[in-house]
């Protein structure tokens, strides 16, 4: 009983680990850029979604259509920055750009919202009983959009011309190039594309998740170890690493203790980075 | 002033720069007002750590994010070694840059092996400096989440580093911080900083006449840890604790790295330049804003931004082009000759003599026109 009550906040947390770690994988592998700022944009969503609710009485999961445009062209915007300094100043160049977006980001929540942890507690919409087990609906909802998203994109990058396309630059730009693909307007569609997922991922989380300013810094890690894990540009690997460690972690805290949420996915990562350190080139 | 006398200055600029420094420094921080002694010791204990990071990106571009992890144990060395054994901090400035070595080991294991270039070791590092919050909260004897504070004796001695006075802790961290610039300005030309250039620019090359790249590598990010330990010493001395919050915490983090690059990455005073500017401009702004607890922290990010998109050299490295572009390229005797071989590849001759035609130079018609 026990157990199976871990498991199941285990694969509810780790939903969430995999939603906020589709767009990394993404954003890694087709656009060629570890986004610094990816976790802050999830922190970013949550802030949007919490402000909607308390302030205009609008549920997170109306906001959801307005932060979809929000962040495709907040996304479009960094996407052209980063395209900028990094043919500019190199590897170098996009990393200064990702920390200094994830330190502002972090600052301005800072100053609008105080370092004070919130949470948003009015959205209620019940919750589902599984044998005796009840899970609340606003994170089911948040794992069911994990796994539309998830499909989509897989549907997406399978199937489409565009995918096609993405799957190519991901391969070997100069040569997608070559084949007369848009390298560079490839590329910047999928920091685009990863940008909103984060941020969609941060509205649908509020209702449930505990509010700071840092939790981008946060999430921008365990998007990548689960990234890590799963194998970069793979989608799939991004859900099944996220529900792996979402378990481990749920795990880790109801036998162990309660730091051990924290520490054992960074543990893990840490040890298969020193045992396998060369897996993680791009 | 003689020839030989500008000679041996212009030698030995960079001694006599930390000396003046020294000096400047020491009897500033006994003259000013309690608000400035805070703000300086901040600046000063940001540059360590900040010099620490420096070291290592620019000796090998290795960008770790774990630099606090290494100023965090020496302030729990220092705290905890006088708290149970009574052991002085100013031998813990000894002390914990050992332990910092020992602990930083199977970091720069991971981190000097890992492919892929600063991004990665970038993500690494970072991890290692989120993971030591929770492990020092887990580790029972340092505190948890509250941390240690020191002991405070009834009649504090100097060895007790516990000194009522914020300007004695300037003038310490002051000292540190000239101590580790003038260490980096000779490790630059030793036979260890000529190996870690190679290491960096040709590794092939390096390994093919017999320089050890691993162990260079490695032995280059253990002293960059080994740097930043006695930041933390004197930091936990003057706040008369150590707590996972006060070295790890959202803020702290990247205030070190932020210091660096905006001062001027891969240079000895990059460091110091930057943090003196950053903090004193975050503290102003945070005046002015009513001390709103975010002001700081936005004020680095804001600044870090600019430097990102615009002058990616950061203050020092810009300095130094500016100086390289005035400085006259053509000594008066040897003519154009010369100046096409001084120029900057691509400047092309007389590219020297069109900036100083330009209006950069109402400085010397004269060297010009010979």
């Amino acid at each position: 009983m026990y157990f199976a009550q871990l498991l199941i906040l285990g694969l509810l947390a780790g939903a969430v680990l995999s939603l906020v770690a589709i767009g990394f994988t993404l954003v890694i592998g087709v656009g060629k850029i570890a986004n610094f700022a990816h976790g802050a944009f999830v922190a970013g969503g949550m802030y949007l979604g919490y402000e909607a609710y308390v302030a205009w009485h609008i549920s997170p999961y109306l906001t959801l259509l307005p932060a979809l445009a929000f962040f495709a062209l907040v996304g479009w915007a960094v996407a052209e920055v980063f395209e900028q300094r990094g043919r500019k100043v190199g590897e170098v160049g996009e990393l200064l750009v990702g920390l200094a977006l994830l330190l502002l980001i972090n600052g301005l929540l800072e100053v609008a919202f105080t370092d004070n942890p919130r949470s948003l507690t009015g959205v209620n919409i019940g919750s589902l009983s599984v044998t005796g087990i009840s899970i609340p609906w606003t994170e089911l909802v948040a794992a069911i959009f994990t796994f539309a998203v998830a499909g989509g994109l897989h549907v997406l990058v399978r199937t489409s011309r565009w995918g096609r396309a993405m799957r190519a630059t991901a391969e070997d730009p100069v040569v997608a190039g070559l084949q007369g693909i848009r390298v560079p307007i490839v590329q910047r569609m999928a920091v685009t594309l990863s940008i909103v997922v984060a941020g969609l991922a941060g509205v649908i989380i509020a209702p449930f998740t505990v509010l700071t300013p840092s939790a981008g810094t946060t999430f921008l890690i365990s998007a990548f170890a689960v990234v890590v894990l799963g194998g970069i540009g793979s989608t799939a690997g991004a859900v099944l690493a996220g529900l792996a460690i979402g378990i481990i972690d749920s795990m880790a805290a109801g036998y162990l203790s309660s730091y051990w949420t924290t520490l054992a996915p960074l543990l893990i990562i840490l040890g298969y980075l020193l045992i396998r350190p060369n897996r993680v080139t791009t | 002033m003689t020839n030989r006398a500008a000679a041996l200055a212009t030698r030995y600029r960079g001694p006599l720069a930390l000396l003046a420094v020294l000096v400047v420094g020491w009897l500033v921080a006994g003259a000013v007002d309690a608000t400035t002694v805070t703000i300086l010791v901040l600046a000063l204990y940001y540059s360590i750590g900040g010099l620490s990071f420096n070291f290592l990106y620019g000796s090998l571009g290795i960008f770790s994010l774990a630099q606090p992890v290494f100023v965090a144990v020496g302030g729990y060395t220092s705290i905890y070694l006088y708290n149970t054994y009574g052991i002085s901090p100013w031998l813990s400035l000894f002390i914990a840059p050992v332990i910092a070595a020992i602990i930083a080991l199977p970091i720069a294991l991971v981190a000097t092996r890992i492919g892929g270039g600063a991004v990665l070791t970038a993500l690494v590092t970072l991890i290692v400096a989120e993971a030591a919050t929770p492990l020092l909260i887990a580790i029972k004897p340092l505190g948890g989440a509250i941390g240690l504070y020191a002991k405070s004796p009834p009649n504090p001695t100097f060895w007790d580093m516990q000194f009522a006075n914020g300007a004695d802790f300037v003038k310490i961290l002051l000292v540190i911080n000239v101590l580790l610039i003038g260490f980096w300005m000779w490790w630059r030309h030793s036979k260890y900083g000529l190996f870690t250039t190679a290491v960096k620019d040709a590794p092939e090359a390096a390994a093919s006449v017999g320089v050890a790249n691993a162990r260079i590598r490695l032995s280059v990010f253990l002293v960059a840890a080994m740097l930043a330990a006695p930041a933390g010493v004197v930091y936990a001395q003057y706040n008369l604790l150590t707590s996972p919050d006060l070295f790890l915490g959202a803020t702290a983090m990247f205030q070190f790295i932020v210091v660096a690059l905006v001062g001027g990455a891969a240079r000895p005073w990059g460091a110091l330049v930057g943090s003196l500017i950053i903090t004193w401009l975050s503290q102003e702004v945070s005046n002015w804003s009513g001390g709103n607890a975010g002001a700081a922290p936005l004020t680095f990010a804001v600044i870090f931004v600019i430097m990102a998109l615009i002058v990616p050299r950061g203050i020092s490295g810009t300095w130094e082009r500016i100086v390289e572009r005035r400085r006259p390229k053509v000594s008066a005797s040897l003519g154009p000759i010369a100046a096409g071989r001084s120029a900057a590849p691509g400047d092309g001759p007389g590219a020297a003599a069109r900036r100083e035609a330009d209006g950069e130079g109402v400085t010397s018609p004269r060297i010009t026109a010979t």
